[in-house]
């Protein structure tokens, strides 16, 4: 990922100046020169710059000399972002999956006293978050630990120092050079003498650089450490970035998974405190290895194509091995070799893999037939290069998106990973229990003189005013408990009925009799909703992907409306010749439906309605509306789509509003291969959609509204220091005396909050509206969650809303209501869904883009909603 | 091990391939392959042999003693069971417990084992330590077999750098006359055979020094006279545990339950299919070509059970039935098991079974 590639980039040298001083900064106004190097992004806008992140293991000791040269006067330290922070968690690379130290707030100056809304009902709620509470005057000393002459291995470089127990104490969290105690040494520099093994006398020079008081960011980062101690005491086994209890398995047989129940951690500061978030998390690990897989796979497509299907299925999984503890990820499948081949030891002798596993692991390999499994180790672990696996030895984990497509698998999976929120919160409850009960772990906890609350945090929310929604002038009565209004929107004329004519259906002899009731139900359900239809021209084709090209070929025509394709089966294969051909050389807006959808008799009007009104807006039409007072505004969605196979490809789908209603989206995407920047695309995309923009409404918008999805966890930097300030520059650029106010919103679906209603004595889910913005919200941003949709079972996952930039000044009541109002305004769900509609619209984009067609659609599209 | 670390450094001069504490481990490995003991129990340092260990089959207890706590700590999560280990419990029963205290104390923990071993460890003990020791491991612990290593001072002229000791903290290193001799007693004493050997083949023309570390097996000569001089002097218990790991096994009847219902239902639902697609399929004869052996191996072994009528899977309006016979005809299903009653009693209320329990149900209505 670049973002990635990017923020790593930018943690290296050279090292920006430190941030100016937090209090009172005023707003700078926006001054941006005209021309924008590529590289060269900081100290532009009023975003103020953020210390370098991610200092690699050697950088430790360049860290280690710009805190003393950084040394700060005491009240500061707080914001002093992360530069003096390298203590690694113990063999891991450390990440910062929580973005700390950027700090986005500061300079918005409308919120900085209150970033609170006021506006709804107000309601009890509780969440997973525990505050994690130190004793008074709590501090930890961070030392710097040096040794005369310089000792390159780690584990030597502690040894040594342990040897001292007596004068630093038992209780210490050491990474090779920072040292961090709860205590403080009688002296600011100790010396110690230590002699190695070999006879050698070692000087170690202990010496204070730091008193962290417990909010600052380093001490978060240690509180992670210690909390992932606590969790490896309790016995829970780390796999990935989370830990599980592999003593109690759910084992549903009838699928081979097996679902190990555990949790997801992290220790952050929140508005008022620094607590613990804690989520139920499941892990679905498969009984049977990579070798039962492939003799599935062969029985099931047979020699043909055995191979294909195989690097289909496996190619991106993760697998467990049986000997080590260690996760892989199957980057290739190598046919040519077996486990009879050999390999180089790092002694140098040659070995076969047979001979490996039997000598150093005792394990015979059952097949030696079998091909091996290559997976490529991650660059940035200093260590390059493949390893080899034996599918036998390997067991896999999570699902494939063939497991998530089979319906029946994920619903008896759904049984145990879906908990109802009083389980889920119990659950959860379980972990806090388990801290409270184990001795060895309130003992690791009393010496760092910390502690938990073990009732989580109970705060009040606010429920917003339900949306109207209205369809021809009518407001459509709903309950908007249910965040759903299918029911009352049938059978009312659409905003926008587009006519159907000149419409084609091709579909396969077989599928004859389908095609025509698909004809009939659709000449029943269309009328009501204003839809004028006629007769389509249907056209017979063989069951082949050519013989559907074939026909597109001849008989579409520019004035085709829409081309309707039934299709046989879900192969991905025709779907994607299909969508390609008329997405890119002849743009025509096209549904596809599967035979088997309209084959039962019970669901056909259900199905024929759902299929019209999709048809509808992929031609232009506008379903509902709700009410948006901001004048003069643009809303632009943006999402990313990552290609996790190859790897290769990254695509982002860039939607942006047409008209005052917000019924029309203008689109484009960006299609860009690895290394490429995403943002050169998105700044193109936003000037065309200016452009659309102003066509439609005869002038430029005043106010810009960016939601933005698909930012991975850690990106944030990247994104308030280079995207915003592109995003800037593009709108500078269209002239000089337009200045738009552009707002910035990144919205997060994948975050670790959950909340909880008390009604009626028990936990519920919050009902759709429920807006949160304090107590779990973080002090350095202008951020906020909102619970906008319903879930059938399970627990609602807030959406995450964290503005980065916000040059608007609404008020936070507005701006909430507007992003939820805009959840109400995705036409292909007649409900509220998790995010603003424009951000729906943006993943299918790139979804439909990332899967099928893999270049950008043509642009004649680009005023309708072809991707739905 | 930083002693390890140290050796190899030696390695560049007088070259031991592999190095040394290796070849040591190996010895030991060998040793354990070779006697099969199910209960091995060592001086563990950084556990490194104790992980070596764990993957020999014919063990079920392993022990570990240090009398550094951090030492064992640094590297003891490598003792746990993996994720693997819980999704395909092993046939044998695994435990590995890591104690804390001193070889010179006597812990009840510590009896009933078949093989002691103590690598580059009694140098480290003081001389009261060392006096205590024999009583300990060869009187209290009494094993069948205890392997003990010691450097062999005579080799340290050619290792460069070595002044007196390979290490600050050795007490004493003996020449192989003094090993002997103590190694010797000690066997007469507890009534013990002893053999000597080593690693570490000195240069040649200069055989005469002995392997750099010399190692002494001892092997009880008489069996135990049974469990009465165990427990005649009843000890309290003076380690402290710092680490227990019980690996899953199929020995444990929640494993094995696990693993029988998750066979059954699999080999169920794989007759299910078959037999379903039978009904599909029966027109295309092409697809059975491109069957791979082992789905033939599946049909093979469903062709053949059949031959018994009151054996053959049946279906019955929207209701599959398998009986429990075809299924435990399935090797997995039998090797787990065993028995058949084993089979009916260990999935009892997890698997849908027909009104008289002979059979498993699916109904096929919801696919």
């Amino acid at each position: 990922m670049t973002g990635r590639a990017r923020a790593r980039a930018r943690g290296r040298p050279p090292r920006p100046a430190p941030p100016p001083p937090v209090a009172g900064n005023p707003p700078v106004p926006l001054a941006l020169p005209g021309e924008v190097g590529e590289r060269q992004q900081p100290q532009r806008i009023n975003v103020p710059p953020q210390p370098p992140r991610e200092p690699a293991g050697l950088g430790r000791l360049r860290g280690f000399e710009s805190v003393l040269q950084e040394r700060r006067p005491e009240g500061l330290r707080v914001s002093s972002g992360l530069q003096d922070l390298c203590l690694r968690d113990r063999g891991g690379r450390r990440r910062d999956y929580h973005d700390l130290g950027v700090n986005t707030r500061q300079a918005m100056v409308h919120v900085q006293e209150s970033k609170t809304g006021l506006s709804g009902k107000m309601i009890k709620l509780t969440s997973n978050h525990y505050r994690l509470t130190s004793r008074p005057q709590w501090t930890l000393y961070q030392y710097h630990v040096g040794y005369s002459p310089e000792m390159e291995s780690r584990r030597l470089r502690s040894a040594l120092l342990f040897q001292h127990e007596e004068h630093i104490g038992r209780t210490h969290a050491f990474d090779g050079s920072i040292l961090f105690l709860p205590q403080k040494l009688r002296n600011r520099v100790t010396e110690l003498f230590s002699r190695t093994r070999n006879g050698e006398d070692v000087k170690i020079t202990v010496t204070l650089t730091n008193e962290l008081p417990p909010t600052s960011p380093t001490c978060l980062h240690f509180y992670n450490i210690i909390f992932r101690r606590l969790l490896k005491m309790l016995n829970l086994q780390q796999i990935g970035r989370n830990y599980y209890n592999p003593g109690d398995p759910v084992s549903i047989p009838n699928h081979r998974l097996m679902v190990w129940p555990g949790f997801t951690s992290s220790i952050l500061q929140y508005e008022e405190n620094i607590m613990l978030c804690a989520d139920v998390s499941h892990k679905v690990l498969r009984g049977e290895t990579v070798l039962d897989v492939m003799h599935s796979i062969h029985s099931q497509v047979g020699e043909q194509g055995f191979r294909d299907t195989c690097a289909k299925e496996l190619m991106g999984l993760i697998v467990l091995t049986k000997y080590n503890n260690r996760t892989y990820r199957i980057d290739d499948i190598n046919w040519d070799s077996n486990p009879m081949g050999t390999f180089r030891k790092s002694d140098g002798t040659e070995i076969s893999f047979l001979e490996y596993y039997k000598k150093q692991y005792n394990i015979d390999i059952g097949d030696p037939k079998q091909p091996v499994l290559i997976s490529q180790l991650k660059k940035n672990r200093n260590v390059e290069g493949t390893v080899v696996l034996i599918p036998e030895l390997c067991s896999l984990t999570g699902l494939t998106d063939k497991m998530r497509s089979d319906f029946n698998m994920m619903k008896d999976l759904a049984i145990h990973t879906r908990l109802p929120p009083e389980q889920r919160q119990q659950e959860v409850g379980r972990l806090l229990d388990y801290i409270r009960r184990d001795d060895n772990v309130q003992k690791e906890l009393g010496n760092w003189g910390l502690s938990f609350d073990y009732k989580s945090v109970a705060f009040t929310g606010r429920v917003v005013q339900g949306e109207k929604i209205f369809q021809s002038g009518n407001m459509v009565e709903y309950n908007p408990q249910f965040a759903d209004w299918t029911k009352e929107t049938r059978g009312v004329p659409l905003i926008r009925a587009v006519p159907m004519d000149n419409w084609l259906l091709i579909h396969t002899r077989r599928n004859h009799d389908v095609a025509n009731t698909l004809i009939q139900s659709l000449y029943r359900v269309t009328p009501s909703m204003g839809i004028r239809m006629s007769r389509p021209i249907t056209i017979e084709v063989d069951d082949r992907t050519e013989a559907y090209l074939r026909v597109l070929q001849q008989r579409v025509t520019p004035d085709t409306s829409i081309v309707v394709c039934i299709l046989s089966s879900s192969r991905k294969d025709k779907y994607d010749a299909i969508k390609k051909y008329l997405c890119t050389d002849c743009p025509i807006p096209s549904q596809c439906v599967l035979a088997r959808t309209l084959s039962k008799s019970q669901t056909i009007m259900t199905v024929a309605t759902k299929i019209a009104l999709q048809m509808n807006c992929k031609m232009g039409g506008e379903l509902w509306s709700v009410e948006i007072p901001l004048k003069q505004v643009m809303i632009v969605g943006i999402d990313c789509y990552h290609d996790t196979v190859t790897g290769r490809q990254s695509v982002a789908g860039f939607v942006s509003s047409l008209n005052q209603t917000m019924t029309r989206w203008f689109s484009r995407c960006v299609v860009q291969s690895r290394g490429q920047e995403l943002v050169d695309g998105i700044k193109a995309c936003l000037q065309s959609a200016l452009r659309s923009w102003s066509k439609w409404n005869k002038g430029l918008p005043s106010r810009i509204f960016v939601y933005r999805d698909g930012v991975g966890d850690g990106q944030l930097n990247t994104l308030v220091n280079y995207e915003v300030p592109q995003f800037l520059d593009c709108l500078k650029s269209i002239g000089t005396d337009y200045s738009p106010r552009l707002t910035v919103i990144v919205v997060k679906k994948r975050v670790g909050a959950r909340f909880f209603a008390e009604i009626g004595g028990g936990l519920k889910n919050p009902p759709p509206g429920t807006v949160v913005d304090t107590v779990v919200t973080r002090p350095e941003w202008y951020d906020f969650f909102v619970v906008s949709h319903t879930v059938k079972n399970g627990c609602v996952t807030p959406t995450h809303y964290n503005v980065i930039y916000d040059g608007s000044q609404l008020k936070p009541d507005h701006l909430q209501r507007l992003t939820y109002k805009l959840c109400h305004m995705y036409y292909n769900w007649s409900g509220v869904i998790r995010v603003p509609a424009p951000c729906q619209y943006a993943h299918k984009l790139a979804f439909l883009v990332g899967q099928s067609i893999h270049r950008e659609p043509n642009l004649m599209l680009s005023d309708r909603l072809y991707y739905l | 091990m930083e002693k390890n670390f140290q050796e190899e450094e030696f390695a560049q001069v007088i070259k031991f391939t592999p190095p040394l504490y290796q070849q040591r481990y190996q010895f030991v490995k060998d040793l354990v392959e070779k006697y099969k003991p199910k209960k091995v129990d060592l001086g563990c340092a950084d556990c490194r042999l104790l992980w070596m260990l764990k993957f020999c089959s014919c063990i079920e207890v392993l022990a570990g003693l240090d009398i550094s706590a951090s030492v064992m700590q640094e590297k003891m999560h490598t003792l746990s069971p993996l994720p693997f280990d819980y999704l395909q419990p092993s046939e044998r029963s695994l435990t590995v417990t890591l104690h804390h205290g001193s070889v010179a104390h006597k812990d009840p923990c510590m009896l009933g084992f078949d093989l002691v071993t103590c690598i580059e460890l009694i140098e480290h003990l003081e001389e009261s330590e060392l006096k205590k020791f024999p009583e300990v491991v060869f009187g209290f612990m009494a094993p069948s077999i205890v392997v003990i290593s010691t450097p062999n001072s005579e080799f340290n002229p050619l290792l460069p750098g070595v002044v007196l000791h390979r290490h600050p903290d050795h007490k004493f290193e003996w020449n192989q006359a003094q090993f002997q001799s103590w190694a010797l007693e000690a066997a007469r004493c507890y009534d013990y055979s002893v053999e000597f050997t080593g690693v570490g083949h000195p240069p040649t023309g200069m055989e005469n020094v002995g392997f750099c570390t010399q190692i002494g097996v001892f092997v009880r000569k008489y069996p135990q006279t049974g469990e009465c001089v165990q427990y005649e002097k009843p000890t309290e218990a003076v380690y402290k545990t710092v680490f227990k790991a019980v690996y899953p096994s199929l020995k444990d009847e929640k494993y094995l339950r696990n693993a029988v219902v998750s066979e059954v239902i699999f080999t169920a639902q794989n007759i299910k299919h078959h037999l379903m697609s039978k009904h599909e399929y029966d027109d295309d004869p092409e697809r059975k070509s491109k069957f791979q052996p082992s789905v033939d191996c599946f049909s093979d072994c469903l062709g053949k059970l059949v031959v018994d009528k009151t054996m053959e899977p049946f279906v019955s309006g929207n209701e599959v039935y398998i009986p429990l016979a075809t299924i435990f005809s399935f090797p997995k299903v039998n090797q787990l098991c065993g028995t058949f009653e084993k089979l009916c009693k260990l999935i009892a209320g997890k698997v849908t079974l027909s009104s008289d329990g002979s059979a498993v149900v699916f109904n096929t209505e919801h696919e």
